[in-house]
């Protein structure tokens, strides 16, 4: 085979593997829009009739509004815990050396090596027995702790890949000049760590948001978007589903495309250090 | 990056390390011990009795039916992680020197893709390959029988669905890893005349072998606990472990079934895991010998 050639299939192959799989991703995407702006009951192509009537439906219905309610409230207060303990667990990762630190990072690290399913399921058995003694029962804030205890570890990874460019003699220098230890955490370290933080809150939210298998085994009675959708497609096909599914992509957009942003100027603020030093 | 040595007493290191390891401890620690003692009881009228035998454990072992499921389950998640895993190294390499220009927005668009609901686009491709769906649609009005793929409802469904949900995972880390390796190794190689391929098979793919393996466990894992495809893609013909785990605790309500169930899948899990890793270590001892 000559290199010419060779360069040819070469091509085909991997120009051809990227928009073979682009569109593979995005071929339930467009369906779901697309049937969301059917008129018919039943989702059947072709679609016959256009309408935006479904909309109308999805946002009359309440189980909707106290799903999409109960999902914002979980998404954030997940959010908020997790990128907190990930900003501690991250310190505690790289920057710090300390005694027991392998078990640390592997039992910190642990919850993504468990299917998610069997994380809740092994987490409701607990919580079924705390809610005895304690006279409660499942519900949002056992949905809570199942979120963090599944996302943190991420946040933990996302942090600490923000954390490798991070340049000691900063500290030093801030220490010589006579700053305490929390001055140095608040003007020097989290400022320059930031985007790390923002990207792993933002990553927390969308996983948090998205969640199915550890809500459906923690949340109790309690509804979110995906066991909501899960409840409805289960019992068979409701048009208003893909209503839905074009309604909460835009919000995923705007968030994605803001931590495209964040990691760029992150970015550029390495490469103009770089240039300077 | 220097690091700072830290004692157990320091304020800094218990701030930053207890409440996360109390958390674990309380509700990832204690759980996983709760469900290896809850194997142990027994239920009578979906009630749980603390009996303290191994009646659950006779049960899981003598019934072959568990043991099929698990066997399924096993080969589907293997299936799927070396689909993922193949899939994602012409994907990355090309993302990284092919499209480099682009490859800000194609990132962007896959990290969309994978951040939507996974609920919603498993609805999604049901209503693509269903029998009046998309598909079968198109291929109708250019002049084929009507519901020409009748894929949907079968455990190929199911693989689709898994491999559609996990792709990302593996294309990641594969990307990842690769974007580190230094350019100039293959131009080295290149020089020296090396075929394209071969600078590929002998530089690019060992060196970013840690991204492949990182992608190829977290499908492996994430595949064995999978139940909203089988389902809704699958039809539930064929279920595989999560399901059956969902309905010993669900629908039967036997609960030292369920953990029992769910302890056999987490050590078939780590089983694997286990095996990949001595593999790795032993082919890794193999290379630097050579």
């Amino acid at each position: 085979m000559t290199d010419q050639m060779e360069k040819r299939l070469a091509d085909i192959v991997l120009y051809g593997s990227v928009i073979a799989v682009l569109i593979f991703f995005y071929i339930p995407i467009a369906t779901l829009i697309l049937f969301s702006f059917t008129q018919s009951r039943f989702l059947s192509w072709p679609i016959s009739e256009f309408s935006t009537r479904w909309y109308g439906e999805l946002l009359a219905d309440r189980d909707f509004w106290s799903s999409l309610g109960n999902s914002a409230l979980l998404a954030v207060l997940a959010t908020l815990f997790a990128t907190l303990l990930g900003i501690g667990g991250a310190f505690a990762w790289s920057r710090y050396k300390f005694r027991f630190q392998w078990s640390f990072r592997i039992l910190t690290f642990a919850p993504l090596l468990f299917p998610q399913l069997l994380l809740g399921v092994v987490m409701l058995l607990w919580f079924s027995v705390l809610a005895g003694w304690l006279n409660l029962s499942p519900g949002l804030w056992s949905a809570v702790i199942g979120h963090v205890i599944y996302i943190t570890p991420f946040c933990i990874v996302i942090i600490s890949v923000q954390m490798q460019g991070y340049d000691d003699t900063l500290d030093y220098a801030a220490e010589d000049a006579g700053a305490t230890r929390w001055q140095i955490l608040r003007e020097i370290t989290l400022p320059l760590i930031l985007p790390g933080i923002f990207s792993a809150a933002i990553f927390a939210f969308l996983l948090s948001w998205g969640n199915f298998y550890i809500t459906y085994s923690l949340s109790g009675s309690t509804r979110t978007l995906p066991t909501f959708v899960f409840s409805g497609i289960a019992v068979g096909s409701s048009p208003i589903y893909p209503a839905l599914a074009t309604l909460t992509f835009l919000p995923a957009l705007v968030l994605i495309f803001a931590v495209g942003r964040l990691r760029k100027r992150a970015a550029r603020r390495r490469l103009s250090k770089v240039a300077e030093g | 990056m220097a690091e700072m040595q830290k004692s157990w007493r320091d304020g800094a290191l218990r701030l930053s390390t207890l409440p996360l390891l109390l958390l674990m401890g309380l509700f990832f620690v204690i759980p996983l011990i709760m469900t290896a003692l809850l194997s142990f009881q027994g239920t009578q009228y979906y009630r749980l009795v603390w009996t303290w035998d191994t009646n659950v454990w006779t049960d899981v072992f003598s019934q072959i039916h568990y043991w099929k499921i698990m066997w399924r389950t096993l080969t589907m998640a293997l299936v799927c992680t070396l689909l993922c895993t193949v899939l994602a190294i012409p994907i990355a390499y090309a993302m990284l020197h092919r499209l480099s220009r682009w490859s800000d927005q194609i990132t962007l668009l896959m990290v969309f893709a994978f951040l939507t609901d996974a609920v919603l686009k498993t609805f999604g491709w049901v209503l693509f390959l269903d029998r009046s769906g998309v598909l079968n649609g198109t291929l109708e009005a250019i002049g084929f029988p009507p519901a020409a793929v009748n894929v949907l409802f079968s455990p190929n469904a199911t693989m689709i669905g898994m491999v559609y949900n996990l792709l990302p995972y593996t294309i990641f880390t594969t990307a990842l890893s690769m974007a580190r390796i230094d350019r100039d190794l293959v131009l080295a190689a290149r020089d020296a005349g090396a075929t394209r391929l071969r600078a590929f098979h002998e530089v690019t793919l060992p060196l970013a072998k840690p991204g492949i393996w990182a992608g190829a466990v977290l499908v492996f894992v994430l595949s064995l606990g999978v139940f909203l495809e089988p389902k809704v893609m699958g039809g539930g013909t064929s279920p595989l472990a999560a399901e059956l785990i969902r309905q010993s605790f669900e629908t039967r309500v036997n609960w030292p079934l369920g953990a029992a169930l769910t302890l056999v899948l987490i050590v078939i899990g780590a089983a694997v895991l286990a095996m990949a890793g001595v593999l790795a270590f032993w082919q890794a001892r193999r290379g630097s010998n050579d």
